[in-house]
């Protein structure tokens, strides 16, 4: 029991003693102009992390993720830039070409049964040629002029501050009920139902939290678009992943694909989908990626792939499969942002930063498995 | 003299006592059997005894040669003559068999690997067991049984001083059995001493000096092999006295033709090679068909291609429920029409090990709770926890990790995903294999239920009184082709043997 708790606490001790460490060396860290930069950021790195997270689920890897972020981006931004498209149709271009990219890919890796690594290392390569051809190794913005579109207002936009406070009570609700109901039915099934106090005071400390953090990006812009996108794909895949066959289907497939095969799965067509729903989440984190940036450039997306492979182990995610937790996953993305965030604002020269990054991605890895031999 | 001795050991896993007050003593040029049922510690104790479980994780003591021992490490283990054989296999499967018997402790010139001493020693311990391999063979061409000798042989050549066998003969045919038992006798005559662990009396009875009865976690009695019988022994195993261990079946009234073939042929998806030759048979509702035969004579593949696991379909066509079912047929169409498998290798095949007994049991059944893709969870833990009940699993919850759980009741988890189902037709694949007593019992009687409710039972064994007992049909399967039907009044076990043989 005990060792649980401390393992539940380990990622937000280690989360506060980093936002610690940097708000003494810079205390412009905790400042809402840099936290809401550190949240956009986050919503970035999140994003692809909760992608990697359903192909690393099934005992697969991406490693073709970062490459794919700068093409879908900047393929929307050229098709706004130079060919004058209106941006929700280039975006919805770069998002349907993402799916069909990703889908094929996965087909591919379970259907030749080539190792995901391979496959995907040559879509790194391969994907990051097509990205600086179609962008010819320039700067391309987001959007023709001044004019603003939703794909540059996609990391500029903020929701007015009454719209924001309305949204997180709104939210607070939703759960409420949830909640309620869940020990309704629970009750209905016999099931041992938790003290109301414990589930009420449960809400109200997520229901401050929600309100608390929306006053202090108040404070600055408001709260921010991105956030949203990545609070909507974490409930989508959360949702997936404990309360759908697939979800199911996806861990039992990464615990052991020949017994998954055998209970009656279509591994083959359980895979493939969750490439393409990294496909989805790379369209998201390219056009995120990319407008934050203010214009598709050819670093747009640069190891990122690895990024998001942190956030997942980092998270508890296991590399060989089967293993691992929407919430762990968003915890580790953020435990990696604030870091490189951190990092930039007290100005590491970038030669180290590459380092720190290494060596976060590497004890990562070496914890996981730490982990996977104690099992 | 008391080579290895072992004072109130006591484990305990978080909410269980795997042990509590264990007493064992070897001694030094002796046949020690362990038996039990499982979960009843055997498994635990040998852990324990050769360092899995390091000192300081338990209580109690353990002495070799009167001194107190401390094994850190498994490692620790061999180095004071340890060697242990155990249900899992270690072999690498890419390395060939004389690699793989050497690997730890290859002879040296320099530093120069002696590659000619390697092969001519295992050429050796090869002929020794009469196994007409090259040392060259690769280990992953093997057989279970091939590879369970490899494993034993590897393990005597290390020298030990105490040799830990568990389970060793679940895989072997009866002559490596006679084989390795007058290995044992003479590993014995040159002072080795030998805790064996094994579900089969008979061989125990032949092989052992003595013999400790473990039950629930304690020692129950230790007794001079030759002062006890079987059914003493049954009764120390199960606490209670099984005065049959096959029980009786109604005959029931058998129902329509569920699964038939035409004079299949089939071949593997890979080589091309047809394995399985002209098979024709017909399963009916309400009766069980046993399928009998040596180790590798093709059983478990024409099983595994029944539910579209393997091979292509060359020649001859299957029915399912008089639907023709063909190439393109997968696991999960077979679900679909009422037709599951348990297969005979539950970590293989049949577990997502790391997983809980419930997410196991349901696996094969979610699109039953969707909703709109919403699964309801509630009413999958309900059907769970009656599953659950129904089998008699025995662990904490049904939200406890499979991996924990003892050999039978992991068996149990699986039988219980294939239940779930509700299927027509059953396929068990040696469903009692190194299973206890009083689980395989409770497979017979669940099998007899299955019948009694009109479901058709293929029964794939390779311990004939089993077969015997519980079919109503027998086929022996030979090289790929299968004998004629024996029925129940006409089959002996001689005439099943000799069919198996091919001598028929």
């Amino acid at each position: 029991m005990n060792l649980k708790l401390i393992r539940n606490l380990t990622m937000p001790l280690a989360l506060t003693l980093i936002c610690i460490y940097f708000s003494i060396r810079e205390p412009s860290f905790i400042g809402p102009r840099n936290l809401t930069q550190l949240i956009v950021e986050f919503s970035i790195t999140g994003t692809l992390a909760l992608g990697m997270f359903l192909v690393l689920l099934t005992g697969q890897i991406d490693l073709s993720v970062g490459s794919g972020v700068g093409l879908i981006g900047g393929l929307s931004a050229v098709l706004i830039f130079q060919y004058n498209w209106p941006a929700y149709l280039a975006l919805l271009t770069g998002l349907i070409l993402s799916v069909i990219i990703w889908s094929l890919m996965g087909y591919l890796i379970i259907k030749q049964r080539i190792p995901s690594f391979i496959i995907t290392l040559g879509g790194l390569l391969i994907f990051k040629g097509f990205f600086w051809q179609i962008i010819q190794n320039s700067t391309i913005p987001v959007s023709r002029g001044d004019i603003e579109n939703i794909y540059s207002k996609l990391t500029t936009y903020y929701l007015p501050h009454g719209l924001g406070l309305l949204l997180a009570f709104l939210i607070a609700a939703v759960l409420a009920y949830l909640i309620h109901s869940e020990r309704n039915s629970r009750r209905e099934h016999h099931l041992t139902v938790s003290s109301p106090y414990k589930s009420i005071s449960s809400w109200l400390i997520i229901t401050c939290g929600l309100v608390g953090i929306t006053i202090i990006f108040n404070h600055f812009r408001g709260v921010p678009l991105t956030l949203l996108v990545l609070a909507s794909t974490a409930s989508v895949v959360y949702f997936l992943t404990q309360h759908t066959s697939f979800g199911r289907y996806i861990y039992a497939i990464g615990g052991n694909p020949e017994a998954a095969s055998l209970s009656g799965i279509n591994v083959r067509l359980v895979t493939t989908l969750s490439f393409t729903l990294m496909g989805v989440a790379v369209a998201l984190t390219g056009f995120m990626t990319t407008a934050y940036s203010g214009a598709s450039t050819t670093t747009v997306g640069d190891l990122m792939e690895l990024d998001a492979i942190a956030a997942c182990v980092i998270g508890g995610t296991a590399l060989r499969g089967g293993r691992g937790t929407v919430g762990g996953v968003i915890w580790g993305a953020l435990i990696m942002t604030t870091l490189l965030n951190g990092m930039t604002l007290i100005a590491v020269p970038p030669e180290i930063k590459f380092i720190a990054r290494g060596t976060v991605l590497t004890l990562a890895v070496w914890l996981d498995v730490q982990l996977g031999k104690k099992k | 003299m008391a080579l290895l001795e072992a004072h109130s050991l006591t484990k305990r896993f978080a909410g269980i006592t795997a042990l509590s007050g264990v007493n064992f003593e070897l001694k030094q040029g002796e046949i020690h059997a362990l038996c039990g049922e499982n979960g009843a510690g055997k498994s635990t104790l040998i852990k324990l005894l050769s360092g899995v479980y390091p000192f300081g994780s338990y209580e109690g003591e353990l002495r070799l040669n009167k001194t107190l021992i401390a094994f850190k490490t498994v490692r620790d283990a061999q180095e004071a003559g340890m060697a242990v054989v155990t249900q899992e296999l270690s072999l690498i499967d890419e390395l060939n068999i004389a690699e793989n018997i050497f690997l730890g402790n290859l002879p040296q010139i320099g530093f120069r690997v002696d590659w000619a001493k390697v092969y001519e020693n295992t050429a050796d311990l090869l002929k020794n067991f009469d196994l007409k391999l090259s040392p060259e063979t690769k280990v992953g061409d093997l057989g279970v049984g091939q590879k369970q000798l490899i494993e034993i042989i590897r393990a005597i050549n290390k020298h030990p001083s105490i040799l830990v066998l568990d389970e060793p003969t679940a895989a072997l045919s009866d002559h490596e059995i006679e084989l390795l038992i007058s290995h044992l006798k003479r590993l014995k005559a040159e002072g080795v001493s030998c805790i064996y662990i094994s579900h089969k009396l008979d061989e125990v009875f032949q092989l052992s000096d003595r013999i400790t009865v473990l039950r629930d976690g304690q020692t129950i009695k230790t007794v001079q092999t030759s002062e006890t019988t079987r059914s003493d022994i049954i009764r120390y195993m199960v606490g209670r006295q099984i005065s049959d261990l096959f029980p009786k079946r109604v005959n029931t009234k058998l129902g329509e033709v569920l699964l038939e073939t035409d004079q299949i042929c089939v071949a593997d998806d890979n080589s091309n090679q047809v394995f399985i030759k002209n098979i024709t048979l017909q399963v009916r509702g309400g009766e069980v068909l046993g399928i009998g035969g040596l180790m590798g004579a093709g059983r478990t593949s024409l099983l595994m291609h029944l539910v579209g696991a393997w091979g292509k379909r060359v020649k001859g066509k299957l029915y399912v429920r008089n639907r023709l079912v063909d190439n393109r047929s997968a696991p999960k169409d077979s679900i679909k029409q009422g037709l599951v498998l348990v297969s005979e290798d539950r970590r293989r095949y049949g577990l997502i090990i790391e997983q809980t007994v419930g997410f196991n049991i349901s696996l094969s059944h979610l699109s039953h709770y969707a909703k709109f893709g919403k699964l309801s969870l509630l009413d999958e833990y309900d059907d769970n926890q009656k599953m659950y009940d129904f089998l008699h699993i025995k662990a904490v919850n049904q939200n406890s990790s499979v991996e924990g759980l003892s050999g039978g009741n992991q068996q149990k988890v699986v039988i219980g995903k294939a239940l779930m189902t509700e299927p027509q037709i059953i396929l068990f694949d040696e469903p009692t294999r190194g299973i206890d007593v009083g689980a395989k019992l409770e497979i017979y009687e669940l099998i007899n239920r299955l019948t009694d409710a009109g479901k058709a039972v293929v029964l794939v064994s390779s311990e004939l009184p089993e077969l015997m007992a519980m079919s109503d049909r027998i086929v022996m399967m030979h090289e790929g082709e299968l004998s004629s039907v024996f029925n129940r009044n006409d089959y002996t076990q001689e005439n099943l043997l000799s069919a198996a043989m091919g001598q028929l």
